[in-house]
Order: structure tokens, then C-alpha cells, then sequence
């Protein structure tokens, strides 16, 4: 099941700003190898013994890894807390929506592809599944706001 | 508009970038180097030829207020979905003075066309902006 929210909250249960996060927090731990092969599929990085990466801009640290790959590894080193996804391209969004029991902030739809069977729990009251339901649920979500006049950044 | 065309070497890469409209956003996958092209523009800035361009991200301090405070230049924003609130996006539509460099995937109150949306694109080390909408 993944968890989406579409209305911000602020506390410490949430991350919303992923690049501060993980250069604080998540970068510091020590990667496995399923981190490893996310930073790979994501940035064609490789993680060095010592903590570097390598990419085809040159040697750098995991603080130069995408925001996308910084959100994933977030989502996956950081169960339980909600992770803002507004930042994701779809690439990375259609990983993340791989995964289960996940949390994850969004306040606009984006196009990517979401398996048939993923179910999706969205605020805590609507069930959804695959990538119709997404769709179709942000297709009511938007028309909501565009008669309550509820638009949000 | 302040540049119609900004183009930089940084080896190995080729950076031709030609803008079309006063507000280009860049969005498409993540880790096509968005942030790497921005961190190259803070170099490319300190070139007398494109002294113009301001960069803000989210380390910028006052990012608000030091937005609203630019006249006549090409800003250049990262990490924009997270950085820009409605009146940030308002001082964008009506201060016509700058142009802007958006990394950003929400256009959500923003005046835009279809010449607005770009994708970084890299061919053997040629970057370029890529219009995404084709034929709108």
C-alpha cells in the first residue's frame, strides 16, 4: 500500500525538504547494497568504498546525488515518515510507487506509470488502485478546487 | 528578454541553451542534471557577457524577499516546487522586467505557454532544452 497526502503538514514526521534531509541525515548512514543499486538506476552512480560517487560529471559525494535519488533513498531509509515527492520526476515516481508501505506527500498529479494492482490510500480515507484510480482520483481533486477556488502551492 | 541564448563549455559538456519565452521551465526526469547545469551557471555568472543572471535555491537566504528584489535580470531557481509560494509566482508574472529559469514541474498560476516547456536534453556531451510540448 502506498500512503499519499495531498495537504502539507509540517512536523517532524515529515520530510519536505529532501535535499536537507538527506544531506543531514540519510547520506550519513551507511548505504546497502539495495541503496546502491537505487543510486545506480536513478543517477548511474556508482558508490566508491569511500563513500564517493562516480558519475558522468565527474567524482563527487552522495551530496551531489539528484534530489530525486536523495527522495527515494529518504522514502527508504526513513520508514514511517511522510516524504514530500513534489520534486520527482517520473522516473522516480514510478519507482516509489513500486515499493509498499510507504508514505509520501504530493499536492499535484504527474504523469508516470503506476502498476495495475497498486493500491493507494490517499489521506487516509480514499482507496484507490493503479494508475486509473490516480488518475481519475486527481481528476475529482481538481475539479473540487477549481469550484471551491482552493488552489495551493 | 534578457538572454535569448545562453551557451558555455565545461568539459566535456556543451551547454547550448535558447530561450523562447520570458518564463522557461525545466522539468522532465529526475537526474538529467538539472542541478548540475545550475551549479555551472554559478560560474558562467561571474563571465561579463552573462552578469545578469541570479541564482536562488533552497539555501538562498530570504529567498522571498530577494526574489521580489531583482529588476532586469535572468533568474535562474532551483528546487522551485519546494521554494515558490502563490505570490512568488504572482511577482513572476507581473515583474516583466526579468526572465526566469525554473526548475519546477508545478505551473500551477503561472503565465505560460507552450514555448515555456523544456526537458534538459544530452547528446554526446551536446546539452540543450528540448521543448517538451510539441505542436501545442
Amino acid at each position: 500500500m502506498v500512503y499519499l497526502y495531498t495537504e502539507k503538514q509540517e512536523n517532524e514526521n515529515w520530510i519536505l525538504k529532501n535535499d536537507v534531509y538527506f544531506n543531514l541525515h540519510t547520506g550519513n548512514q551507511p548505504f546497502t547494497e539495495q541503496d546502491k543499486e537505487a543510486i545506480f538506476q536513478i543517477d548511474k552512480a556508482r558508490v566508491t568504498q569511500d563513500a564517493h560517487i562516480e558519475t558522468k560529471y565527474g567524482i563527487g559525494t552522495v551530496r551531489n546525488l539528484s534530489t530525486g535519488c536523495k527522495t527515494y533513498l529518504n522514502v527508504l531509509k526513513n520508514p514511517g515518515k511522510v516524504v514530500g515527492a513534489n520534486e520527482c520526476g517520473g522516473n522516480v515516481l514510478t519507482l516509489l510507487f513500486a515499493l509498499d508501505d510507504i508514505r509520501l506527500y504530493m499536492n499535484r498529479p504527474e504523469r508516470f506509470d503506476i502498476k495495475e494492482d497498486v493500491r493507494i490510500m490517499i489521506n487516509d480515507r480514499d482507496l484507490v488502485v493503479g494508475k486509473r484510480g490516480y488518475e481519475l482520483w486527481w481528476s475529482s481533486e481538481y475539479e473540487r478546487r477549481a469550484k471551491d477556488d482552493l488552489w495551493e502551492n | 528578454m534578457i538572454y535569448g541564448r545562453i551557451e558555455f563549455r565545461a568539459n566535456p559538456f556543451h551547454y547550448d541553451l535558447q530561450f523562447d519565452s520570458r518564463i522557461t521551465l525545466v522539468r522532465g526526469d529526475s537526474a538529467t542534471g538539472k542541478t548540475y547545469l545550475y551549479q555551472l551557471l554559478e560560474d558562467v555568472k561571474q563571465l561579463e557577457e552573462y552578469r545578469d543572471i541570479r541564482l536562488l535555491n533552497y539555501k538562498s537566504d530570504d529567498f522571498h524577499g530577494t526574489l521580489k528584489s531583482y529588476r532586469d535580470k535572468f533568474i535562474v531557481i532551483d528546487n522551485a516546487d519546494i521554494l515558490l509560494e502563490n505570490e512568488d509566482r504572482r511577482f513572476i508574472n507581473f515583474e516583466s522586467s526579468n526572465q526566469y529559469l525554473l526548475f519546477l514541474r508545478n505551473c500551477d498560476g503561472l503565465n505560460v505557454s507552450a514555448e515555456s516547456f523544456t526537458v534538459l536534453e544530452e547528446r554526446r556531451y551536446d546539452v540543450s532544452l528540448r521543448k517538451e510540448l510539441v505542436g501545442a
